[in-house]
């Protein structure tokens, strides 16, 4: 699974050069993340083994970004992350971002196994939801909509209850919207469903 | 009258609820609890758009350095010149000038406020105030600055002699809604001395109190005096009154996901205080909202200019400098934020109205484009708005950069 998942990397086209700043955007993402010690939560390689810290690796490079934005201005209450934001410029947390995404998404290593009722009732629910239109359908995400497949089942099962009950937004609030009025058991039924993605 | 009509539509919905429950009660009972609402700005959205890929554009909150702002790729009529300004102001809206010179800039999902003041020829923004929800709205009258974000109202008197005051608070004193959904703020003062703003409707189309929402409403300075100027103005986000006449034009952003080409988006003369511009039943050219059939278009006030569907004019102020040839002044030029839910995308410029003599008519020209790319559907900048400096140059700040140009003619 895991070779299977950095395949695509070994047969990259060769760089160019909007590839090449990438690349030391990616790089002093690296040193900054090093500097500011991330992979103490969120997995050396970005992949989260801690309970309710969110992986990081394959992530939505923009996403990424916006939220080290919104900690540092202090617009997410997450007193940890705005503390690890201090002070760091925008083309730092650009680089952050763009780290993050450079990395190879991987499942968390204690991840429970699959429930068979639960996933299918959780993918039910995503679909009528259309959780795939902004997420697209294999739920990796694009731009500002964070990748969710494979997430971290206690990390998605505690943001979704944050969103429908106003505790969180994102630039925009269109997920507290989304989830409006589910309840836990669905919730935690979508939160399966997304982690075994 | 207005209350009565909700009222009444509010019984009628309670009665053909009533009327609707046994029919459900004899329905087998839901597998799962009802479905999650969508958000606001895809309320409405029909049946057979409901995989459509499009959605509002993510923002940049992060700055934009200088050799990446397309200030070289903006195309303006022979003789103007666009440089730039001034940059490193993420999410840069909406403009205020102080006396002093400074420019106040509104912002909206960063919460911040800046000011940028040109000393000696260079410009470096502050930032002024943060931490606020939306902050969209900046005006300044006799020396203070007024910031309206969608929770709060701050006045920082003396700003230019006092440049780290702390605001007064006057949030009570306004009582404005708290819904998030189209609740950012444009802000200016009148020639009345009265503070006016919209607010604007919590949805992309829904039923809602007319004198609550899609309104444009004038207050005190100090928040008292709440009088509504203008209904059925279902989101404007900017104002401005035409010079030598007093008569207010506001630019409004239509309803979204019923076409790619309807309804159009528009610019309102509000000749009469509190007359009701149509929305939600009547939008853009004379379009009848199919779901929203209670009143006709014949009994609203049309439109002075259509401005395209979809294309988000927001920032809209009379040219009253003379720096401009002279065919230019006295036109109204309007920031035109760009298109999401359109298929083609369009907008992403500056146009210009200009007016016939009684004002009833304006005529839509092109005047800054080039940051909008037809062959691919991408686009380089969005112009959010516009301000007139006493010299008689322009202002166009671009959200998509935290940029803001300055627009020049010399013959």
């Amino acid at each position: 699974m895991g070779l299977a998942l950095m395949a695509p990397a070994f047969f990259a086209p060769a760089f160019v050069g909007p590839a090449m700043a990438q690349d030391a955007a990616v790089e002093r993402g690296a040193a900054v993340a090093a500097e500011r010690n991330c992979g103490a939560c969120h997995g050396e390689r970005g992949v989260s083994a801690t309970p309710s810290i969110p992986s990081l690796a394959g992530q939505q490079g923009e996403f990424v970004t916006l939220q080290l934005v919104m900690f540092r201005e202090g617009l997410r209450d997450v007193p940890p992350m705005m503390t690890a934001t201090e002070g760091l410029t925008d083309t730092q947390l650009e680089d952050l971002g763009a780290y993050f995404a450079s990395l190879p998404h991987g499942v968390p290593p204690d991840r429970a196994r699959r429930n068979v009722g639960a996933f299918n009732n959780g993918a039910a629910l995503a679909n009528r939801l259309r959780c795939g239109v902004c997420h697209l359908p294999n739920l990796t995400g694009q731009a500002q909509v964070p990748r969710i497949a494979g997430q971290r089942e206690d990390f998605l099962a505690a943001t979704l209850k944050a969103y429908r009950d106003s505790q969180r937004h994102g630039t925009d609030t269109q997920m507290n919207a989304a989830v409006h009025g589910l309840t836990d058991a669905q919730i935690d039924a979508i939160a399966h469903y997304v982690a075994q993605r | 009258m207005t209350s009565q009509l909700v009222l009444r539509s509010a019984l009628a919905g309670a009665l053909s609820l009533a009327f609707a429950l046994p029919s459900l009660a004899q329905q087998p009972a839901p597998a799962s609890p009802p479905a999650a609402s969508p958000p606001a700005w895809a309320q409405g959205r029909s049946a057979d758009q409901a995989n459509s890929p499009l959605a509002p554009h993510a923002p940049r909150l992060t700055a934009t350095p200088v050799d990446r702002i397309p200030v070289g790729a903006i195309r303006l009529p022979q003789g103007f010149r666009a440089e730039l300004w001034a940059s490193g102001m993420p999410g840069a809206r909406m403009m205020a000038r102080g006396e002093d010179g400074t420019v106040y800039v509104g912002t909206r999902a960063i919460g911040r406020v800046y000011a940028v003041k040109d000393e000696g020829g260079t410009r470096t923004p502050r930032v002024l105030a943060q931490r606020l929800d939306n902050p969209n709205g900046v005006a300044v009258r006799d020396g203070s600055l007024y910031v309206i974000a969608i929770n709060r109202v701050l006045r920082y008197d003396n700003i230019a002699q006092n440049p780290n005051a702390e605001p007064v608070e006057l949030t009570q004193a306004f009582n404005l809604p708290t819904e998030t959904h189209h609740g950012w703020k444009f802000v200016a003062f009148g020639p009345d001395g009265k503070l006016y703003m919209n607010i604007g409707v919590p949805c992309n189309v829904c039923t809602f109190d007319e004198n609550r929402h899609a309104l444009i409403v004038r207050f005190n300075p100090d928040g008292s005096g709440r009088e509504v100027m203008g209904q059925g103005v279902r989101n404007s986000v900017g104002f401005d009154w035409r010079p030598g006449t007093n008569v207010l034009y506001a630019s409004n952003n239509a309803r979204d996901w019923a076409g790619n080409d309807t309804p159009e988006d528009t610019l309102h003369r509000l000749a009469r205080a509190g007359e009701h511009h149509g929305f939600p039943y009547c939008s853009g050219a004379a379009w009848q909202d199919p779901g929203h059939t209670g009143r006709k278009c014949s009994e609203f006030p049309a439109p002075v200019a259509l401005l395209g569907p979809h294309t988000a004019p927001l920032g809209m102020r009379f040219y009253n400098g003379t720096m401009f040839p002279e065919a230019y002044r006295g036109r109204a030029f309007v920031a035109r934020h760009g298109s999401w839910n359109r298929d083609a995308k369009t907008g992403f410029d500056v146009v210009t109205v200009a007016l016939n003599e009684d004002g009833s008519q304006g005529t839509v020209e092109p005047f800054l484009t080039g940051l909008l790319d037809s062959g691919d559907n991408s686009f380089k900048g969005r112009p959010t708005d516009v301000l007139v400096m006493p010299d008689g140059s322009m202002l166009v700040s671009d959200e998509q950069n935290g940029a803001i140009y300055r627009i020049t003619y010399q013959r």
